[in-house]
């Protein structure tokens, strides 16, 4: 459905400096999927968004959006998107803003209230509909650009870091949202610095760095750490704490009652809990210290940093 | 996945051009009005103690040319009128498509409100070519409810001609700020740049031999513009002035070539990335 095909973007600077934001990336979405985007600051996140709505224009490589090139793929369908930086003009009326995009989605006028007044109910927005743009907090306003890019039925969603500055209330149902929004041919695609929600709502999730594509982590149907893969756990135990520096001699007190344990494989903590459990201690938690992602993410950042150097 | 599997869809843009015309009132339109009534008050203060009446003493030979005082008075407010337009027409029209186009496209992506604007299916030629047709039409309304009022207040002012001769008169300038709007951030100050450049590149070597001046073609010969304007500000009948009439082939020429930049900025929109780095 979206194709990036060896994908450059290089920006020349006033002084005349080259700066790449996009190397060489060969990228595939298919329909049905939920995407990830995850990568520091500057990584090229918002560069190839920009590249994937047509509103830059690669210097090396194509993108293809249903085989399109982007510009045209969205001037015949439109796509769902919710920007990083919420840009609407800030004297418009929350109301007046989903109407206003209604009719440039291409929603049909019998239907042009209802669409609007669902987005408004979906999003929470039912006591700030008179509102001014510029009144709205941060977090409405983000729920108010979520809204404007749910409004049709769209094929391609792109969503770039759209629980920034939601509370966890929203947090939570923007999840909700996007769960419901998961349809076979759709392909939605999310850039979030939040490697907990990726993990939660993405299929996969590709991480990049210095503009290169580092790694496609798949997240459902993720097979278990291979033998003799090792990772960071931590511990809790409602008895018998003081026996844990005896069995993992390198254990660290991370406070709130658990304690980190060094990189160690399956083998090694299942041998581990199961001495602690035979000398009396009660075990109350276990989980790996990062998350699968997490670990992918460090692994990926730093080769890429050690790359650079 | 290919494209036949998706349904195509058209933003109604046609539809948003009310909303478009809202935005333009709100924004433009009431600046527009303040700022030309405020133009026309300045341009009849210094003449407002020559505005005749009907109480002025008529000669007898001016009389008998006119058939009746009423008449004479009329031929009278006729040379007010001319004195008043000539004086601020130019200001106006130049003044209100400086309002109406300044940073019509270069705001959106300057301000980052193209991104959802274009996340939906229509071009940007499609919406900013029919905005710069809505801000046509709101201000020749605006300039048609000032000569309402000018004419309720003085002396009735309008006439085909001259609504005509506005209407174009803001394409020559319109047309260029759009193309330059559309092309770069800083449009208002490259179409005043523009004007002033093409303005005194004309009177200083418009006349010249030398080969290079024939590329003063190039520039919009808006140094002749007073001349339009001079055609519809009425016939000075009081004074006996000759009847003027409207330069048309001039007057083509400068919203011709608005027009030409117009459709330049459409080219410009359809190719360029809206993006800002």
């Amino acid at each position: 459905m979206i194709a990036f095909d060896h994908v450059g973007k290089r920006y020349r600077s006033f002084t005349g400096r080259e700066v790449r934001a996009l190397d060489d990336l060969t990228l595939e979405l298919r329909p049905g999927e939920v995407f990830g985007l995850a990568g520091p600051n500057g990584a090229g996140k918002t560069t190839l968004i920009a590249l994937l709505l047509g509103f830059l224009g690669p210097s090396e490589g194509t993108v293809r959006i249903a085989g399109l090139e982007p510009r045209r793929f969205i001037e015949r369908h439109g796509v769902g998107y919710l920007s990083e930086l919420v840009n609407i003009p800030p004297a418009w009326r929350a109301e007046e803003t989903l109407r206003r995009y209604a009719l440039l989605a291409g929603v049909e006028p019998a239907k042009l209230r209802a669409r609007v007044d669902d987005a408004i109910e979906r999003l929470g927005l039912g006591e700030h509909r008179g509102k001014r743009v510029k009144q709205l907090s941060k977090g409405n306003l983000q729920r108010l650009g979520l809204a404007q890019a749910l409004l049709c039925e769209e094929q391609v969603v792109v969503l770039d870091e759209p629980t920034h500055g939601l509370d966890p209330v929203w947090t939570q149902r923007f999840r909700d949202v996007v769960t419901a929004l998961r349809r076979d041919d759709r392909v939605i695609l999310i850039a979030s610095h939040n490697l907990d929600e990726l993990a939660r709502l993405a299929d996969r999730v590709g991480i990049l760095d210095h503009g290169r594509l580092r790694r496609v982590v798949a997240m459902r149907g993720a097979a278990p750490p291979p033998d003799g893969a090792a990772a960071p756990y931590r511990i809790a135990l409602a008895r018998g704490a003081e026996l844990v520096p005896d069995v993992f001699p390198h254990a660290r007190d991370v406070g709130q009652g658990e304690l980190e344990l060094d990189a160690l494989t399956l083998q090694e903590i299942n041998a581990g809990i199961a001495t602690l459990i035979a000398r009396g201690a009660l075990v109350s938690l276990v989980i790996p210290a990062h998350s699968l992602l997490e670990q992918q993410f460090r692994e990926a950042v730093s080769a890429a940093g050690a790359e650079a150097t | 996945m290919s494209e036949a599997g998706t349904k195509r869809r058209r933003a109604r843009v046609g539809a948003y051009a009310l909303w478009q015309l809202r935005d333009y009132a709100k924004d433009r339109g009431v600046p527009t009005f303040i700022v030309a009534l405020l133009s026309g008050y300045l341009g009849l203060s210094p003449i407002i103690e020559r505005m005749p009446t009907r109480a002025d003493e008529v000669p007898a030979g001016v009389l008998a040319r006119f058939g009746s005082a009423e008449a004479v008075y009329a031929a009278r407010m006729l040379d007010f009128n001319h004195a008043f337009l000539r004086g601020i027409l130019g200001t106006i029209v130049f003044v209100g498509a400086l309002f109406a186009m300044n940073g019509i496209v270069a705001n959106d992506r300057k301000q980052g409100f193209y991104r959802f604007l274009f996340a939906k299916p229509m071009t940007p030629a499609r919406y900013y070519g029919q905005a710069f047709f809505v801000h046509w039409a709101g201000f020749v309304a605006v300039m048609i409810v000032l000569g309402l009022v000018y004419g309720a207040l003085i002396w009735p002012v309008l006439s085909r001609p001259l609504i005509l001769v506005i209407a174009l008169m803001f394409v020559a300038y319109a047309g260029i700020a759009f193309l330059l709007s559309a092309a770069a951030r800083w449009d208002w100050m490259s179409l005043v740049a523009v004007t002033v450049a093409s303005t005194f590149l004309w009177a200083r070597y418009g006349e010249s031999t030398h080969p290079l001046a024939r590329l003063l073609v190039l520039l919009p010969p808006l140094h002749r513009a007073d001349e339009v304007y001079a055609s519809v500000s009425g016939v000075p009948m009081y004074a006996s002035g000759a009847p003027t009439v409207i330069p048309w082939s001039l007057l083509a020429w400068l919203a011709g070539y608005g027009a030409v930049c117009f459709a330049a900025g459409l080219v410009v929109l359809r190719y360029r990335r809206l993006a800002i780095v």
